[in-house]
Parts: C-alpha cells; structure tokens; sequence
C-alpha cells in the first residue's frame, strides 16, 4: 500500500531513514518549513532554508524514490524575534509561488504572544492571496485554547476550513476540529503527542473523514515510519483497509492537493516528461552505487 | 558607463524561444508569458522573481519539439542546443532575456537573487541560459559555484549541451567542470567544446584520478582518455598500456582511439598491436559517440 506522510522534517533524517520509509511504501513527503532547534538570526539562514527545502532536500528525496514537497512560512517560535520577522515576511512571497510548495505553514501559536498573533494573521493573508491551504501547528502548552483560537482567526480571515489542516490534535481537540470542518492531521510522536495505539482508538471513534495521520519526525527522538507503522496497527485492530487508505494516504492528498502543486501522477507516473531526473547517476548514491545495503553485513560496498 | 557583451542577438532569440513555446502552449500561457514579458518597461523585481517562480503554474515540462522551427538554434549562438530543454524552462528563459540589462550591477543583482531563490527546476532553467544571457564574463563566478553542486540536473545545466563553459570559464573551473563530470558519471561527449579546452594540466589530473581508482579496484570511465588523448608522452604511456591489458572491453577500444588520435609514436605503436579495433577506429565505428553512448546506454 502507498502512504503519504504530510507532515516530515526531512532535512534531519538520514538516508536510512529514507531506504526504510520507501521500503515501508511511504511516495510522497510533506516537510514543512519550521524552527531548527535553535532560534535563527539572520534573515539569510531563513533564505537558505526555503531554498534547500525546494532545491536540494527535493532532489534528495527523489534520488530515493519519493516525492518531496514543502510548506513554506515563519513558524510561531521564531515570530518572537519581530525585526526578524518582518524581514521573512517579505521573502515569503518568493517562494509560495513555487512548484511543490503546497501550503503556508506550519504556522499558527506556540506561546501564544501578540508577536506570533501578528505574524499569523499576516501569513493567513498571504495564503489568501496565493490561493494555497494551510498548515496550522497548535501550541504545546494550553493546545485546547490555542486550537480554538487558531481556528477563530482563520473564520475572522474568511479562510474555507477545507483549506486549513490543524495539526497536532489530541483527544482534546479533535473533536471540536471536525465538527467545524477543518483537517485534523494528528502526529505519531513519541511520548510527547500522539501514539499509534490512541490513533487507532480515534479512527475509531471518528471514523475517517477529515483525519490525516503523520510523523512530524525531525532532528528528536521520532519515528520516520510512524505512518506505515500506525497503518499495520490499524489493520491489525481491524479497521478497514478503506479508512487506512483514507487517513494516511488519500486525505493528505486532497487537502494539500487543492494548492495544485500535488497530484498522484507525480509518483504514480513518475518521470513521465522529463528522463534526465532518473533514479541513476545521481550523487547522493556515489556513481553506480545501489541504494541497498544489507544491515547485517560488516562488508561497506566499495 | 562599459559597453555590454551580448553573446547573441537577444531581439532574434527571443522570437526564436517564443515561436516554440508557441507551438507547444496554451493560448492564456502565452498571454500570460506576454503579459509578464511586458512588464519590462516598468519594471519592479519583486513581480519578476515571482513571475519566475509562477511560470510552473502556466507550462509544463514537456520537453521542447524543436521540428518546426525556422532554423537551427546553433545559428542564433554557436554552439546554443536547446534539444534537451523543456517548455517550463523555455518560458523562463524568455522571462529572464527580458530583464533590463544596461545597468550591470542592478541587472547581476537580479540575477543573484533569483539564483540565490531558486528551486531546482529553476536552477537548471538559469544555468542552462547562461549562454544567452548578457554580461557573460561577470557570470563566471556564478558558473564555478554552480559546478559545485550535488543534483545532477543542475551539474548537467551547466556541463552537458551547453557552450558557455568552454567559452568563458577559466582553466581552472573548467577542469573542475571536467572531473566532477567524470565523478558523477555524466555522459563527457555531451561536453561542448571539449576538444579545444584539453589541456596538460587536466590530462595529468585524470590520469592521477584513473591510478586511484586502480588502486580501489575500481574501473576508469572510458570517456574519461577523450581528455587525455592529446597529452599521451613517455611518462604516461605505461598507464595507457595497463588500461588496453586490463580494462574491459569498451574501455580497451577508448584507450587505443586514444592513441589513434596522439601524436605520440609509443602510442601508434601500441595501437598497432591490436588491428582489430584499429580498423574499426579507421573506419569510424569506434569514435567518442559510440563510446560515451555504449557506456551511458
């Protein structure tokens, strides 16, 4: 079966990580534009950024077989840093035009200051303008309020709730989430937002309509696999192979999908115009290396 | 203020660029791409650097059908090849032959941010334009830089089907360009004006490149004796004479067209020693195309 995981960090994962989540038929990858783990500075290391994440990270993903998109946006953490922000603001505009970015995001409130308010009710404005959904990150700390508030703010901005996913839901938010018409997109991490064994409970519960399933893995303890994984435990908890098909496949595909910029042929045709992007000659697998290694062997191809 | 450096008739590229694209896209495309192209007059950097980046929006990449147009593009500029572009990039080209160029400064600054933006799609679209855009020499460093990359598609921009490097980089980045082919494995006779930038220098490189690669048991490209053909001489010939006793067969036939093409004396010698492959070079079956393309096939 295909998966899609609409919510990955790419750029901190390695090429195992990559081998594996294509062994495990992951075909398309969303990586939103987010923090480092460490507050940026420079207007510059913003530019960079946006610009392996349409460049280099999409071309790394390739060479292993899966397709890489991106969202592009300021996320709330770093709003914080006002002078800093309005300069991202202006290179924004540059890159949501872009082939393969298919949303504004991840934005939305971490601390829930008036400095991140400000700098999402500018990039909800931008989403407008360019005709693209959303990807909404809700806060850590006190999520209940600032999901609701999240989504407040989209209504007062006239956004379509089929154009905003609220990621990061829990049992706590999911409910009221649904029931407004957002995405709820829901991450398998571990320990801190979601395990396998809960989602399997709201799928449930919830059935699956409006229900993305993702992984959210980057540079901490996280699972790249974390979407086939909760699909093998929701076949084995006897969900139907329709609804598995829907929550980590189909619905990430038609709410990032209505940017335009994502559509199944992408991987299922592959290649289809342009031969020179083949699978070989790459450089991410040196000159005629094969993408396989056995694990058990202490053999390192030469 | 200095004179600008056009490398071809900007006016007559692109009409030549527009009456393809024609061809191939739909009618709002083109009246978008005119629309854009209009802008020129009042002009504004912003609305250019997105249009740019929007043009994925409006054409796809099919690759450009070259049959009905009006002449060969090599005609417009020696050794211009857009065979292998796509329409995307076609359109993106036109943008770019667009931007105000008179002020250098202003015009290399828009260039750099678009480079400095740019998706990959967009990379191989500038880099492939190189030898249309004006101020050739002031993008020299920009080509360098360029040859350092990892995606193939942006390296081949640069190094496959595309004069500008042998024109304009110096001899340095040039051999660069070279080896980094020869590491990555793209097709060498895809170079253009390879045959007049060989040098000594680049010659012995790869010849230090083929001993490390004996040395981890690995095969030595073929392609790669194009390169040093011309330099064949008492301090190499020991390693010509390794590579036809143990290389496999293809690159057995690369060695000795090498030699065929030295003046060498050692080289003919050698080459004589195996008249098989001499006649089949004689009477042209074995030539770089037939090398570079059984080995890429």
């Amino acid at each position: 079966m295909n998966y899609i995981d609409p919510h990955i960090h790419a750029i901190s994962r390695t090429t195992d990580d990559y081998e594996a989540m294509r062994d495990a038929g992951i075909v398309a990858i969303i990586e939103p534009a987010f923090w480092l783990g460490q507050p940026r500075t420079q207007v510059g290391s913003f530019q960079d950024y946006f610009s392996s994440l349409v460049g280099w990270e999409r071309f790394r993903a390739s060479q292993f077989g899966i397709q890489h998109y991106c969202t592009i946006g300021l996320n709330s953490k770093e709003a914080n840093n006002e002078p800093l922000a309005e300069q991202v603001m202006e290179l924004l505009p540059l890159y949501l035009g872009k082939e393969g970015v298919v949303a504004v995001g991840e934005i939305g409130y971490d601390d829930q200051t008036a400095a991140e308010d400000r700098f999402f009710r500018q990039q909800l404005e931008m989403a407008k303008d360019a005709d693209l959904p959303v990807m909404i990150h809700t806060p850590h700390r006190d999520k209940k309020q600032g999901t609701t508030r999240s989504m407040d703010v989209c209504e007062e901005y006239k956004l379509s709730p089929d154009m905003v996913v609220i990621d990061h839901n829990n049992e706590e938010t999911v409910r009221e989430v649904l029931k407004r018409g957002f995405w709820a997109a829901f991450t398998i991490y571990p320990h801190t937002k979601m395990g396998s064994e809960r989602m399997v409970e709201i799928v449930k519960q919830y059935g699956p309509e409006r229900i993305i399933v993702n992984s959210a893995a980057d540079w901490g303890v996280s699972d790249p696999l974390a979407v086939p994984k909760t699909a093998n435990l929701m076949r084995k908890m006897g969900i139907p192979e329709e609804h598995i098909r829907l929550t980590c496949y189909q619905n990430a595909l038609d709410s990032y999908g209505k940017s335009g910029q994502m559509k199944e042929r992408d991987w299922l045709q592959p290649d289809r115009v342009d031969q020179r992007q083949k699978f070989s000659g790459n450089s991410v697998l040196r000159g005629g290396q094969t993408p396989k290694v056995d694990g058990s062997s202490d053999i390192v191809e030469n | 203020m200095q004179a600008t450096t056009y490398q071809a008739d900007l006016a007559k590229i692109k009409e030549y660029l527009l009456q393809i694209i024609q061809k191939q896209a739909d009618t709002q495309a083109i009246t978008w791409l005119n629309e854009k192209a209009q802008l020129t007059s009042d002009f504004n950097p912003r609305s250019f650097y997105i249009a740019f980046g929007a043009a994925s929006r409006f054409f796809n990449k099919q690759p450009l059908s070259l049959s009905g147009a009006v002449l060969p593009a090599a005609k417009l500029r020696q050794g211009f090849q857009p065979d292998t572009w796509n329409l995307l990039q076609t359109a993106r080209t036109c943008l770019l032959l667009h931007l105000p160029h008179t002020d250098e400064a202003s015009y290399l600054n828009i260039l750099n941010k678009l480079f400095e933006t740019a998706d990959m799609d967009e990379q191989v679209a500038l880099y492939a334009a190189l030898p249309l855009l004006p101020h050739p020499e002031a993008l020299v460093a920009r080509t360098a830089d360029g040859i350092r990359t990892n995606m193939t598609t942006v390296f081949d921009a640069i190094a496959l089907h595309n004069p500008y490097p042998a024109d304009y980089l110096p001899e340095e980045a040039w051999n660069q360009m070279v080896l980094k082919a020869v590491f990555m494995q793209r097709p060498l006779y895809h170079i253009d004006g390879a045959d007049q930038r060989a040098n000594d220098k680049l010659a012995r490189i790869l010849i230090d490149f083929a001993h490390e690669r004996w040395a981890a048991h690995r095969q030595v490209m073929p392609e790669l004796w194009y390169f040093i053909a011309p330099y064949l001489n008492v301090d190499n010939i020991a390693d010509i004479e390794k590579a036809v006793d143990q290389g496999e067969p293809l690159e057995k036939e690369a060695v000795l067209l090498a030699c065929a093409q030295s003046p060498y004396a050692a080289a003919k010698t050698l080459l004589a020693q195996h008249p098989n492959i001499e006649k089949r070079i004689d009477d042209g079956t074995i030539t770089w195309q037939y090398i570079g393309q059984s080995y890429h096939q």
